[in-house]
């Protein structure tokens, strides 16, 4: 999941409207229980993510990941929902059928945990949907200046910011690490060997990373970072942000009222 | 201008100054070289000059430096840095934003400057150093070059009087080397003051007023600087029978992109064989080719009598050692870094015999990561030899070292050929390139030149 380069209407949206909406959505996860509304959230995210016109191999690669997630749950809620009341689909193995029905108090396929388990996927999708909206719409330094413009400190900040630069080169090095390894005859073998391969690996990567942030302070330094700066840019709400704001929170209670009025 | 009066420094839980008794007098505008072996001050003096010493580095000092008029105590580092600004050798740890626009407005927006007044200095950096076009790419995937000149940029929009380079252009190739060298005549052009400290200086002799020798920490009154002995290698009685041959061979990490096109080569046994020219020249893929990392997508290859041989193959029998040595010592102690290697393929080695030729006695039991830079070099290149290979292939081992260290170490592989060994390495530096026997010189994926050397 990475940053599209692209100008569509979810990347002109100001950080700061997209952490509220990853709020509300967070809320609206919480607090609905029905199918439909449920359906309703989870279609309205995947609207959002198709502004974006995602790679197809994106989509493709979304798309198997929630069907396994949801086959899945639904199978595993469907054989141990526990509430009341539920309905037998089918029994494995009753619970009078000797010993092992004796033990497991029989198994059973039930139609609520089915039906459960397809619900909980669809808010984790949800959420999961959103996150991929964000994080693909967004560069990432401006996410955080929108976090920090909400109140997270500056300086946590900037330490983020470095660290996410410095990500693709501590990966290049522990790549070499390990190769350098390889040539020098160790052979990694089963689950120890690649435990013992990652604890090699670990000293010179920590050794390297200290001598780097040794050399990344100095030259912060002589840049003159103390912390406090101007910021080039600077976050504007602008129409089109209230707008969006306003229609999804105006959307939000929508849901929340048709949940509670609604039998 | 700046003025350094017997001043002398020590570092903090050090016995002996650093520094001892330097006498300094820089004119605005003038352009400096200060040269020196590892460990002469060189880069000390610099810190002592763009106040790292003494607001980072305390340590003890005596005498008086004088920036513009003020000592570096009197302000914070923050307001030196509008005057003094340093670039240093590694270019990916000077980098701290993503976008590159973004990375030249850094030091700006350290200083705290008004908005409007950010960005022309800003676009005024960016077209001064030619990053204009790609001022919107991220800066992870520049080019070394254009990583350091984007350095260069963020230091030159703080619009400080004097430059600090501290070895600039060593992770640098040719041509990378050539674009520094516009980079400083311009900034000598726009009236300011160079200091510049680099080993392989040559290249730039010409746009110097001045050269500084250091030693041991002093300012050497222009002695001709003693002559290096070169080691030397007896002629070697090189047998006729190849370890290394291809032909006809390309590779292309892309269907479309031939990284090498078709090479024709054979090395025979006891050669030592370097392979110049600049970064992307192919010669870091042909290496990896030559020791099964890399398998060709076209063309034959024989490796010690292996036909097109893979990885596993040739482990033990070809070391072969990437370019940083950090990333090449993982075991507790020098000694053991040395037995690593035969440990794994299960031989047995003479670790007191290696400890010897590499010179660390003294320092078996240290830890790799503690030594000097020039001595993990040396001990990386041991623990490959230790393993008794009939290859060794190294990829720009002479990234980063003075010249004593690369002679010492050449002298080690000279010790190795005699043996019967057979030595391959890639360099950016034609000099080191010249203690091989046989130079070969690639160029867009293709070998253009291939002469006996030395």
């Amino acid at each position: 999941m990475k940053y599209l380069d692209k100008e569509t209407f979810m990347h002109r949206l100001d950080p700061r409207t997209k952490i509220l909406l990853g709020f509300m959505v967070a809320i609206l996860i919480v607090v609905l229980k029905n199918p439909s509304e449920l359906f309703l959230l989870f279609f309205s995210v995947l609207i959002l993510f198709g502004i974006l016109r995602p790679a197809k191999s994106t989509v493709k690669a979304m798309f198997i990941i929630m069907i396994t997630a949801l086959v899945f749950t639904m199978i595993s809620q469907g054989f141990f929902y526990s509430l009341e009341p539920r309905t037998i689909i089918v029994t494995i193995l009753s619970p009078d059928s000797g010993f092992l029905g004796n033990i497991t108090g029989g198994i059973s396929l039930y139609r609520e945990g089915i039906i459960y388990g397809a619900l909980q996927s669809l808010r984790l999708f949800s959420a999961m949907l959103l996150s991929a909206v964000i994080v693909m719409s967004t560069y990432p330094s401006e996410l955080l200046l929108g976090m920090e413009s909400m109140g997270m400190p500056k300086r946590i900040g900037f330490v983020i910011t470095v660290s996410i630069r410095f990500i693709p080169s501590l990966l290049d090095e522990a790549r070499r690490i390990l190769l350098a390894q390889r040539l020098r005859g160790l052979k990694v073998k089963g689950i120890i060997g690649w435990f013992r391969a990652f604890y090699r690996l670990l000293p010179p990567l920590i050794i390297d990373s200290l001598r780097n942030a040794r050399r990344i302070a100095l030259a912060a330094e002589v840049r003159a970072f103390t912390g406090e700066r101007t910021k080039l840019k600077e976050l504007t709400f602008s129409p089109r942000d209230w707008t969006f704001l306003g229609l999804s929170t105006a959307g939000m209670f929508m849901l929340i009222l048709c949940q509670e009025i609604l039998p | 201008m700046i003025t350094v009066d017997s001043f002398s420094y020590t570092y903090p839980g050090a016995d002996d100054p650093t520094l001892q008794d330097i006498n300094l007098r820089i004119e605005p505008g003038e352009a400096v070289l200060i040269r020196g072996a590892s460990g002469s001050g060189k880069t000390t003096l610099l810190y002592c000059l763009n106040g790292l010493i003494p607001h980072v580095f305390a340590g003890s000092s005596c005498g008086s430096v004088r920036l513009n008029g003020f000592t570096p105590l009197e302000k914070p580092l923050r307001e030196i840095a509008r005057t003094v600004g340093t670039v240093f050798q590694n270019p990916e740890s000077q980098i701290f934003m993503m976008r590159v626009e973004d990375d030249v407005a850094f030091g700006c927006e350290n200083l705290c400057l008004p908005r409007e007044e950010i960005i022309s200095r800003r676009n005024e950096a960016l077209h001064f150093m030619g990053l204009w076009d790609m001022r919107c790419k991220e800066t992870f995937k520049l080019s070394g070059g254009y990583k350091q000149r984007l350095a260069v940029s963020s230091i030159y929009a703080m619009q400080p009087n004097v430059f600090l380079f501290d070895e600039p252009t060593t992770d640098l190739d040719g041509e990378g080397r050539k674009d520094f060298f516009k980079i400083i005549k311009g900034l000598k052009d726009k009236g300011k003051t160079v200091i510049l400290v680099e080993h392989q200086y040559e290249d730039y002799l010409p746009l110097m007023d001045r050269v500084i020798n250091m030693e041991d920490g002093k300012i050497a009154e222009n002695t001709a600087s003693a002559k290096t002995v070169l080691p030397t290698r007896e002629a070697a009685v090189l047998s006729s029978s190849s370890v290394i041959s291809m032909q006809q061979v390309c590779f292309g990490y892309d269907r479309k992109i031939n990284v090498l096109d078709n090479i024709d080569i054979m090395i025979g046994k006891g050669e030592i064989v370097a392979f110049c020219g600049d970064n992307g020249s192919g010669k870091t893929t042909l290496l990896k080719i030559m020791s099964g990392l890399l398998q060709p997508n076209q063309g034959e290859i024989t490796i010690l009598n292996i036909h097109k041989p893979a990885l596993e193959h040739l482990v033990g029998r070809v070391g072969f050692l990437f370019q940083n040595p950090d990333e090449q010592l993982f075991a507790a102690t020098v000694e053991k870094e040395i037995a690593f290697g035969p440990g794994c393929l299960g031989k047995k080695t003479d670790v007191e015999r290696y400890l010897e030729i590499a010179g660390l006695k003294a320092k078996r039991l240290n830890h790799p990561q503690t030594i000097s830079r020039g001595q993990r070099q040396i001990l990386a290149v041991i623990s490959i030899m230790a393993m008794e290979p009939e290859i060794i292939i190294l990829d720009e081992p002479t990234t980063g070292l003075d010249n004593k260290t690369w002679h010492k170490l050449i002298a080690l592989l000279y010790d190795y050929t005699d043996r019967g060994g057979t030595v391959v390495f890639s360099t950016h530096n034609e000099r080191a390139a010249s203690l091989a026997g046989r130079k070969i010189t690639m160029h867009k994926g293709r070998t253009i030149n291939d002469e006996i050397s030395g």
